[in-house]
């Protein structure tokens, strides 16, 4: 068998064209995201606390541990702290400041891990459909009812075993990625069911069988021609996914399944239930993290909303 | 509705209620550690003895074939083995002590949000764009947003720590004794009325977005500007056109979400102290309570497939088109 | 035009105002009416795992057992030996055997008369399982018999038990044995008992016997109505599980609970400024400490794929200049708050006549730890990393339990101020059955490795200091040792210090002990842990620390404290605040100062209450909400949404 190059050959005038389209579709994006109030609010939030946590230290120094605390303990918010200070006297502004590193970055990895193995699930099971269709969807539907957050409780310790290190990872502790893993590992399901279903849409259409005549490969055609095709979908669903994630591991963190070392929202919510801030009183030791979780959470709900709904108008309801 | 919708849907929940079973031997064999391990540091603890915790717990055998099907055939009859930190309770019994708290405390949570939730996102869904509707939507979605420890913590500081309103946990009074079913149920009220309160408001954010959308898209049905034209009232269309046509996503979520009334809401039963199964899986997992760990993840696999198994028996009744 | 889905929230919304209100009577404070039952609620952050007394590993286990039985010999409150299931003893001339006397008429909560047959059954348990060199159940109980020499006991009559020993000590006279219904267990062989599901309602000669157990929520003990000493004043006592502290803390400002085991240091200070409440700091019989895996210290045994990382673990000069490099006092202010004690020797200073303080302490001094390592030949490299003596940089790996939230934070000091030596540290926490595990070397089983380097974790003794002693023996190697450490010529004193016969004695050979341990540097004992405890003064009187010293008044040995209780609301006292009580006065050192001085935390108010901040509370969460809630409504156009899984 000959190896005769099957790329196809496009013409670059076509090629021209093509990114002209993508120009024109990007002006359009905008000039629709832009009407959106509440996705450039949020759009807005996130950009704010992405900088934050690029840069915890630029804006807040180091991460104060129990040995570099500037502090006495639980002191309510002053000039010196402006936040307050913790249960051994570490400033609540560094930690939150701090934690939103460590949080996004968690929500980061996982949601990765979720949409990479949605996608790459959903769009194969969509395109080859027959036996391997059956046998990945049953496996979707398995991991679809099993309960979250459970499994991800049982699956914490099993990882931790497995990855036990005291690495680290662009600043983040081995032990992090316990949560990562589990969170990606439970999440993925829906993704792939969601991206699936417009795979089979999009199989069907014109340009797919003609490139199935002139004979791309399988992958070839997966990667050039379904997931230009299912894209948007993923992007809108990345989104909230993030803030599926992030709300997991601040739950996992709150019962005590974080990283003690690395304070992330709901390791600082869990260190404040642990060290009995509620009944103390000390509701700087709280809100901080609190109102950030929810910031987050509800900016992430509103930019993956608004661009779903500028990206997939057919899935809009108007 | 075809038998053979109904049988498909059946083998495929027996199907995945085996898959979870064979995935409860595995998860738990890979644990860290197993659970021969008696007290490692107990001064009084010889090999021996581990050997023979070991045997006792059928771990001498091999995994697979011996120690699968004695697991299997086991878990089939119902014996889910026996507790390893309440020392000689079969897992059957503690986590049946646990499960009407929680199905008590997030069924009822589950019908006041359902109630309160749809009303919610029925009216800003209907009267859309208005302040009524940025107000309750705004809220819905804050709410949506709240981890339940975040809505509870509040609470216990406010109205039991603070006011003194309620009893900041449990379930009854420990201990009490009781002199009529009166004083049991008040007593049992004051300490559901914060996790209840909890709970609901961590639901409501999810049915009110859900109806709120599904409203919209059935206002611009035919139907509606038909009896719009027709001239009946504004509330009369609402509640006899819309809302009816608007419950069907509304129905199976309700269904899916009832799968998880046995899973329950964890962190709100931690923040209250609220002796469901919540409160038993972070105990049982503090613990390494792998028995009782496993009694609850069949539990809450079984449950959800159970409740996933109805929610696609009533959509496809109520919506034929699913059941080619 | 009003849509109607309004009117029935509305109507829905004072349905559940309604019900709300019609539940605020029943929650007005519990006054107590005329013929209830005075019930003492106890609170604790342990849960019950077995009410089983062979069987359970708790401290809450052994309050359980300790109110339903009795010991035959009890603990009074400076832990002296006090009548309990027997109410004379004596030791015969040959100083061979002891002779028990069981009070006559004494009778089990149903009925059934107790005799010496009972105790005889129950020690006879222990004896044949010492004989079989076994233990029952978990096997915390009976090694007390054997560390006290018992070879047989034998009950003439009714009246009577002889327990032959071969111990010169009076040992026997602090074995932590209960007496159990023979009538009921008797037919169970010291296997079956170990295995044996004990189920309440328990049949008991103590003050109260369990009544029921929710598992997780509380246990319920009545009082015995054919107990023999003094009854108590609460007709029930009530042991509650709470999850967190913080709630615990909060049932008892809120009078929902008596007494309350464990609150942190924080809520403990916050607790001072409380009316009717008081507070106690006791001294845990036990430490936390570092343990240095010395693995093959004394055999040149190596592990494959575990053991040690670096040999210096095994040079007492390397772990003895580590000692240099902690700063103790900072790990008790800054970890715990100040409570608790700097730690040295391996008998706790609760353990007043035992404990020595050490002939050559070590006082924090870095330089002085770096001079020390260069000295012993571990020297910096260019890097500023310390090498051991073979050429590697040392690295050592710390593991610590995931069961409190002080032992990252001392972890943490530890990395920071071995690093300042060039050593480097990494911490990994492990749930506590996982590092047990780990701990273990393959003496334990041949799947285990001791793959560690130092671990964090404590220990908890007996009255008797054998309990702690017995870990730095060469036979604790597979089981209890977490240092690996043998010596033989430690092991001979344990023996010589065990047959002394006089307490002047042991005590030469326990200063010996406990300096050659010290010296060695096997483990660096960092602090001994306090026992924080509140209590609320305003229904109950009568509260006692045991020991008097520096104990605490609840779950501490046998159950003389509550039966010392007395009905406070009985007492015609016209202001029942902290002044007024009849408490015991404090003792000196055992309660907590009694705090003129702000406390740290809290509004920054006198009150100090929940209510001050309620206001505060409320009002930020309106203004939250109102902020939040405009905000949105002003950029939100329209959603839709996904249904919320369970978290």
């Amino acid at each position: 068998m000959s190896v005769a190059p099957v790329a196809p050959v496009v013409p670059v005038d076509v090629r021209g064209v093509r990114w002209r389209l993508r120009l024109r579709n990007a002006h359009e994006f905008a000039r629709r995201y832009a009407g959106r109030r509440d996705g450039v609010v949020g759009a807005a939030v996130l950009l704010l606390f992405a900088v934050l946590a690029i840069a915890p230290h630029l804006f807040v120094g180091p991460l104060q541990t129990v040995t570099t605390a500037t502090g006495a303990a639980l002191e309510p918010p002053s000039s010196a702290h402006l936040l307050g200070t913790d249960e051994v006297g570490r400033d609540m502004l560094n930690l939150t400041v701090h934690g939103a590193r460590v949080s996004m970055v968690i929500g980061l990895l996982a949601t990765l891990i979720t949409i990479l193995l949605g996608a790459v699930i959903g769009i194969v099971s969509g395109f080859l459909g027959g036996r391997s269709d059956q046998v990945l969807m049953r496996l979707t539907d398995f991991f679809l009812v099993l309960p979250t957050f459970v499994l991800a409780i049982v699956l914490a310790p099993i990882i931790l075993d497995i990855v036990g290190t005291d690495a680290e990872f662009f600043g983040i502790r081995a032990t992090l990625f316990v949560i990562i893993v589990v969170i990606g590992l439970t999440s993925w399901a829906s993704t792939a069911r969601i991206i699936r279903s417009q795979t089979l849409s999009v199989k069907e259409r014109m340009f797919v069988d003609r490139a199935r005549v002139i004979g791309g490969s399988r992958a070839h055609i997966m990667r050039r021609h379904i997931l230009p095709n299912v894209v948007n979908l993923i992007v809108a669903n990345t989104v909230l996914t993030f803030a599926g994630a992030i709300f997991t591991e601040t739950t996992l963190s709150f019962i005590g399944l974080g990283d003690p070392f690395a304070p992330s929202w709901g390791q600082l919510l869990n260190a404040a239930q642990e060290s009995g801030a509620p009944g103390l009183g000390a509701w700087w030791y709280i809100v901080p993290p609190a109102f950030c979780v929810v910031v987050v959470i509800l900016a992430f709900t509103l930019v993956g909303n608004a661009l779903d709904d500028v990206l997939n108008p057919k899935s809009a309801t108007r | 509705m075809s038998a053979r919708y109904l049988a498909r849907q059946s083998a495929q929940a027996i199907f995945t209620i085996l898959m979870i079973v064979l995935l409860n031997f595995l998860l738990f064999r890979m644990m860290p550690g197993s659970p021969d391990r008696v007290n490692p540091r107990n001064p009084n603890v010889t090999a021996e003895q581990r050997e023979a915790a070991k045997a006792r717990w059928g771990l001498d055998q091999p995994l697979i074939p011996d120690q699968l099907v004695a697991f299997v055939g086991s878990t089939l009859q119902g014996d889910l083995g026996y507790s390893m930190k309440f020392q000689g309770q079969p897992v059957l019994k503690v986590i049946g002590d646990r499960f009407m708290p929680t199905v008590l405390l997030i069924g009822l949570a589950e019908l006041i949000a359902i109630v309160l939730g749809l009303a919610l996102g029925a009216y800003t869904g209907w009267r859309r764009g208005g302040m009524a509707d940025r107000i309750g939507n705004g809220l819905s979605l804050i709410l949506y947003s709240m981890p339940y420890f975040v809505i509870g913590m509040p609470l216990i500081i406010i109205f039991a720590a603070g006011l003194g309103w309620f009893p900041t946990s449990g379930m009854l009074t420990a201990g009490a004794s009781y002199a009529g079913p009166g004083q049991f149920l008040a007593d049992l009220l004051a300490h559901l009325v914060l996790p209840l309160a909890t709970i609901s408001l961590g639901l409501i954010g999810g049915y009110s977005i859900l109806m709120r959308s599904s409203i919209t898209e059935t206002r611009a049905e035919d139907y509606i500007a038909t009896a719009r034209a027709k001239g009946l009232p504004d509330g009369k269309i609402l509640r006899s056109h819309a809302i009816p046509n608007a419950l069907l996503p509304a129905v199976t979520l309700i269904a899916i979400n009832l799968g998880y009334v046995v899973g329950g809401a964890i962190t709100a039963e931690i923040v209250f102290n609220w002796p469901g199964l919540g409160t038993l899986t972070v105990d049982a997992l503090n613990s390494r309570d792998y028995p009782v760990l496993q009694g609850i993840f069949l539990l809450l696999g079984v449950s959800v497939v159970l409740a996933n198994f109805v929610a696609d028996i009533v959509y496809g009744y109520l919506d034929p088109r699913v059941r080619q | 035009m009003r849509a109607p889905v309004s009117h029935r929230f509305v109507r829905l919304l004072a349905a559940l105002g309604l019900a709300g209100a019609l539940l605020l009577p029943a929650l007005a404070a519990p006054a107590r009416a005329a013929g209830e039952k005075l019930v003492l609620r106890v609170g604790t952050t342990q849960d019950l795992d077995s009410i089983n007394p062979y069987q359970t590993l708790l401290v809450t286990g052994y309050e359980a057992f300790e109110l339903t039985y009795n010991l035959l010999v009890d603990f009074g409150p400076d832990l002296e030996p006090i009548p309990g299931f027997a109410d004379k003893w004596e030791r015969a001339a040959d100083g061979k055997s002891w002779k028990f006397h069981i009070r006559t008429g004494m009778k089990w909560s149903d009925g059934t008369p107790a005799t010496a047959q009972d105790a005889c059954y129950s020690w006879g348990l222990a004896v044949v399982a010492i004989k079989a060199d076994a233990h029952i159940g978990a096997g915390y109980l009976d090694p007390g018999l054997k560390d006290a020499g018992v070879t047989k006991v034998e009950c003439p009559d009714d009246q009577t038990m002889i327990a032959y020993t071969t111990d010169a000590s009076d040992r026997i006279l602090q074995t932590y044995l209960t007496i159990i219904p023979r009538h009921i267990w008797g037919a169970k062989d010291y296997k079956a008992i170990g295995e044996a599901k004990f189920e309440a309602p328990l049949v008991g000669t103590g003050p109260y016997t369990l009544a029921e157990w929710k598992t997780s929520q509380y246990a319920r003990f009545v009082r015995n109505p054919n107990y023999w000493g003094k009854q108590g004043a609460a007709d029930e006592v009530v042991i509650q599980f709470f999850k967190s502290a913080d709630t615990m803390v909060q049932a008892l400002k809120a009078g929902e609970i008596d007494y309350a085991r464990g609150p942190n240091a924080d809520q403990l200070k916050a607790l001072q400024n409380q009316p009717n409440v008081k507070t106690v700091v006791g001294s845990a019989n036990g430490w936390t400490q570092l343990a240095f895996n010395g693995y093959g210290a004394s055999n040149g045994k190596t592990i494959k794929g575990g053991g040690p990382s670096t040999k210096a673990l095994l040079d007492p000069a390397f772990r003895d200049a580590l000692g240099y490099a902690v700063d103790k006092k900072v790990l008790v202010d800054r970890v715990l708050g100040g409570f608790g004690d700097v730690g040295n020797t391996i008998v706790p200073p609760v353990l007043g006549q035992w404990h020595v303080e050490p002939d050559h302490p070590r006082t924090f001094d870095i330089e002085l730890a770096k001079q020390k390592l260069d000295a012993a030949g571990y020297k910096l490299d260019g890097e500023g990393r310390r090498l051991d003596k073979e050429g590697k940089p040392i690295s050592l790996r710390v593991f610590l339990p995931d069961t409190n939230d002080s032992d990252p934070k001392v972890a943490q000091f530890v990395k920071d101020w071995y690093g300042q030596l060039g050593v480097k540290v990494t911490t990994q926490v492990r749930d506590s059955a996982t590092l047990g595990n780990i701990v273990l070397p393959p003496e334990a089983g041949k799947d285990y490795t001791a793959n560690y380097d130092i671990e964090l974790w404590g220990w908890a003794g007996n009255p008797d200091p054998n309990a702690l002693l017995q870990i730095f023996k060469c036979d604790a190697i597979g089981s209890s040792s977490d240092s690996q450490y043998c010596n033989p010529e430690f092991d001979k004193m344990y023996e010589a210090q065990t047959a002394a016969t006089t307490a002047a004695e042991r005590k030469t050979i326990l200063a010996t002990m406990q300096n050659l341990i010290y010296d060695q540097a096997v483990y660096d004992i960092l602090y001994y842990d306090a026992n924080l405890v509140a209590y609320r003064t305003d229904r109950f009187g009568g509260w006692q620390n045991q020991p008097t010293a520096n104990g605490t008044p609840l779950f501490s040995y046998g159950s003389i404290n509550y039966t010392l209780l007395t009905d406070a609301t009985a007492v015609p006292s016209p202001t029942p605040t902290v002044s007024s009580t009849p408490a015991p006065s404090p003792v000196p050192g055992s309660s907590a100062t009694p705090a003129p001085t702000p406390v740290p935390s809290g509004s920054g108010g006198t009150g100090g209450g929940g209510g001050d901040n309620t206001a505060l509370y409320v009002g930020i969460l309106v203004a939250v909400l109102a902020a939040a809630g405009v905000g949105l409504a002003l950029v939100m156009r329209r959603r839709k949404g996904t249904p919320r899984e369970e978290e």
